[in-house]
């Protein structure tokens, strides 16, 4: 019995392991491979505007835990929502965030990210990987990729100059749903038509 | 009468920041009458922008080149370098405080009056410093958060900074003997119409894609001028060096509550 508890013991320790550690050498890596595929194979390449979508659709859908990140940013009404509109809200969330991404990506036309080392982030298995893009005037953009690693490497926030994108949806996102009539039912509804 | 204007403003927020009679209301109620309140006078700026700023700054946008553009940008960075001098000084920061006294010496006349950035080329970067950081440093309060007529987003905190940064702006005081004579009065108004068109533009993309990718523009102004504020939460009583050691942007990815 009492190897036995040793064994799962060994076994859970080796597992909160694989869950603590995020390799920082790695979840750079993992951040350089994803900007260049983006600056390059999208923002820089000569396609049309809807090869490019296409392109950046396929690339934050590998590379963005988006059913992570649509969970979060519902906050308290995820716990309240029914399964169909948990799924349509993750659906026409991926949706509207590869529709505005891949404009506002184009604001990096030209320029490249420069990897200033990582931050470590009280979350198990995740990390910060820091950059920054050089501006055409004043100081560079800081720019910080929060990954997390379960199996396979996830980006799961971007944080521009000090503001998370998943916090500011989140906040957005559930001061909608507060004042809509019929809450996320309409949230959906809203970012259908502007995923359009 | 800039000065006028933000000392009245610094001691009306102070009167505002607390309670006439003293007594204690809910907090839910005071944050949602704010909220109500927010909402309404972010309405109120967000028509004066979308019809007269935005057009305005459009205008200006069409007929100057970005070149044309980062001259005036760095014409007025350089008129906030004094505030910087002052509140490294007042935050300890020595060195960072000779720097912007040097950057504004060298810009000022080699960078013919600020539009060039000469130091920066010859390695003294920029060392920006607020009133508002210097009061984070000595744990004063931010305090809610509130729309301004005008202005846009702000806490009692950010306005008094902002209304003290702007007394140590040196063209006021180059113009302050000056104020009965017309061409003073002209430079002093369209400066700061100038400085304000100007930002405008220069912000025109990154507003209108915040604006399109939003549903609730204010929830997502609040949002992000509350969290860029953050970044002053560690450095109260902090020793300077350590200042940046926690990611202000962590948080709990499974935290439900919002």
């Amino acid at each position: 019995m009492k190897k036995l508890c040793g064994f799962l013991f060994a076994v859970s320790l080796l597992f909160s392991f694989k869950a603590v550690a995020i390799d920082s050498g790695q979840a750079e890596s993992f951040i350089k491979k994803v900007t260049n595929e983006g600056i390059e194979q999208i923002v820089n390449s000569d396609v049309s505007m809807a090869e490019k979508d296409a392109r950046f659709e396929k690339l934050f859908n590998e590379y963005f835990d988006l059913n992570y990140i649509g969970k979060f940013v519902l906050g308290r009404y995820w716990k309240t929502s029914s399964e169909k509109q948990r799924a349509e809200f993750i659906n026409v969330y991926c949706d509207f965030n590869t529709k505005t991404w891949s404009k506002r990506f184009d604001e990096f036309k030209g320029k490249s990210f420069n990897f200033v080392g990582t931050t470590p982030s009280s979350s198990e298995g995740q990390i910060f990987v820091n950059t920054t893009v050089n501006m055409d005037q004043g100081e560079p953009a800081k720019v910080v990729w929060r990954v997390k690693d379960d199996g396979s490497l996830k980006i799961v926030d971007i944080i521009i100059e000090n503001v998370s994108l998943a916090i500011t949806a989140r906040n957005e996102y559930t001061a909608y749903i507060k004042q809509a009539p019929n809450g996320v039912d309409d949230l959906i509804k809203d970012l259908k038509q502007k995923s359009k | 009468m800039k000065k006028i204007c933000a000392l009245f403003l610094m001691f009306s927020l102070i009167a505002c920041a607390t309670n006439p009679n003293g007594t204690k209301m809910k907090a839910s109620d005071e944050e949602s009458k704010l909220e109500v309140y927010n909402r309404a006078m972010f309405n109120f700026n967000y028509q004066v922008d979308k019809k007269v700023l935005k057009p305005i700054a459009k205008g200006y946008k069409a007929i100057t080149t970005q070149g044309i553009r980062n001259r005036v940008t760095n014409f007025f960075n350089n008129l906030e370098e004094p505030a910087s001098a002052i509140n490294n000084l007042l935050q300890g920061k020595f060195a960072d405080s000779g720097q912007s006294v040097a950057r504004f010496a060298v810009n000022t006349t080699l960078g013919l009056l600020g539009t060039f950035d000469v130091a920066s080329g010859w390695g003294l970067d920029k060392k920006q410093n607020s009133f508002d950081a210097t009061m984070a440093k000595y744990c004063v309060p931010d305090g809610p958060f509130f729309v301004v007529p005008i202005l846009g987003p702000a806490t009692p905190r950010y306005l008094v900074g902002w209304g003290a940064d702007a007394i140590a702006d040196p063209m006021d005081w180059a113009l302050f003997d000056k104020q009965d004579e017309d061409w003073a009065v002209i430079a002093t108004y369209g400066s700061t119409a100038l400085k304000y068109i100007n930002k405008r533009a220069e912000n025109m993309a990154l507003l209108d894609s915040l604006e399109e990718g939003s549903v609730d523009f204010y929830a997502t102004i609040k949002s992000a001028f509350l969290q860029n504020r953050q970044k002053f939460q560690s450095i109260c009583a902090a020793p300077v060096e350590d200042s940046a050691s926690a990611a202000s942007y962590d948080f709990d990815f499974e935290d439900e509550e919002d």
